[in-house]
């Protein structure tokens, strides 16, 4: 009898311990999108709707095509993937993983040509948006949204 | 002048003699009787003297007993007090005291969680954003380059802002 508050303290800490195991596997959606302001725009891409909202308020257009798109799904939080175009690269190297997100390291190429570089810490409830180079009368924007 | 009862008293102890003596046995109404009663006395007396004398103590048990003072009267600075505290100490966790604690206890909790949830909550909101730690767009190709970061509150979206990067044809758009 005595020892049951123990037991009970130890499963306890055991399925709080295991918790953030179960939550790491988790995918990560990276895109190339160009936004366009067009006389007849296309449907928002699925993966796009959930920032809709923010994207049309944000950056001014009307249409979000995907022009390359990487799903990858992270076990380790040590992953690295590609999401590619035509043109341009989209190099993300996950370089761990806590409780808020994962740490990723992101490289815009056009063609072999490094554009930018930044790091950032992507939140598991916060997707990230980066402007890239005007492109035409339109406008690249890298995405990454953990679903 | 001596009273009956005075007299009777001092018969009854042997105490009256000669001339008294007799007139006090002839005013007596039953002599018979009175003799009766005087030899009941007399036993009852002796019976008295005999149970309730006080016992003359032995040498050891003497010793024994000043000893049993002594020692109570030296450790009698220490019993009441220690007597006391054991009083003190089974009675100090009172209902009262105990309410008291209680209600304590409570409000240092509430407090501490208070603060740490104050102290928590910064934390927790800066969890659900993303954050740019840094970036860095090549000097070469776009010299004028400049990076901002935004946050934007409706979707919690953040946003990396390039301005300067080096613009490209509408052939780039493709897939």
């Amino acid at each position: 009898m005595g020892r049951s508050p123990a037991y009970v303290i130890a499963v306890v800490a055991l399925i709080i311990s295991a918790t953030p195991a179960l939550q790491a596997a988790q995918t990560v959606w990276s895109g190339l999108v160009i936004a366009e302001n067009v006389a007849q725009p296309q449907p928002i891409p699925p993966e796009l709707t959930r920032i809709e909202g923010s994207l049309k308020a944000f950056f001014g257009y009307n249409q979000f095509q995907v022009i390359g798109q990487s799903q990858k799904k992270l076990k380790t939080g040590q992953e690295d993937w590609l999401a590619t175009s035509k043109f341009f690269g989209l190099y993300v190297d996950a370089r761990g993983e806590s409780e808020a997100g994962y740490v990723l390291n992101l490289k815009l190429y056009k063609e072999k040509e490094l554009l930018l570089e930044t790091d950032a810490k992507l939140s598991k409830r916060s997707p990230l948006v980066i402007k890239g180079p005007q492109v035409g009368g339109g406008q690249l924007l890298l995405v990454l949204i953990v679903q | 002048m001596k009273r009956f009862e005075e007299k009777w008293t001092a018969w009854l102890d042997g105490q009256l003699s000669g001339r008294e003596l007799a007139e006090f046995e002839a005013s007596l109404p039953d002599k018979a009787a009175a003799e009766a009663e005087k030899t009941g006395a007399r036993k009852l007396r002796q019976l008295l003297k005999d149970q309730l004398g006080v016992r003359a103590l032995t040498n050891e048990e003497f010793f024994s007993h000043q000893i049993h003072e002594r020692i109570a009267q030296e450790s009698g600075d220490v019993s009441p007090a220690s007597g006391r505290h054991r009083i003190e100490s089974s009675t100090w966790w009172t209902i009262p005291r105990l309410l008291s604690a209680g209600t304590v206890s409570v409000a240092v909790f509430l407090v501490c969680t208070v603060l740490l949830m104050h102290e928590k909550k910064p934390t927790e909101e800066s969890q659900y954003l993303t954050q740019i730690l840094n970036a860095r767009v090549d000097p070469v190709i776009s010299p004028n380059a400049t990076v901002s970061i935004f946050e934007v509150k409706q979707d919690r979206v953040t946003v990396l802002w390039t301005e300067g990067l080096q613009s490209l044809p509408a052939d780039y758009a493709a897939k």
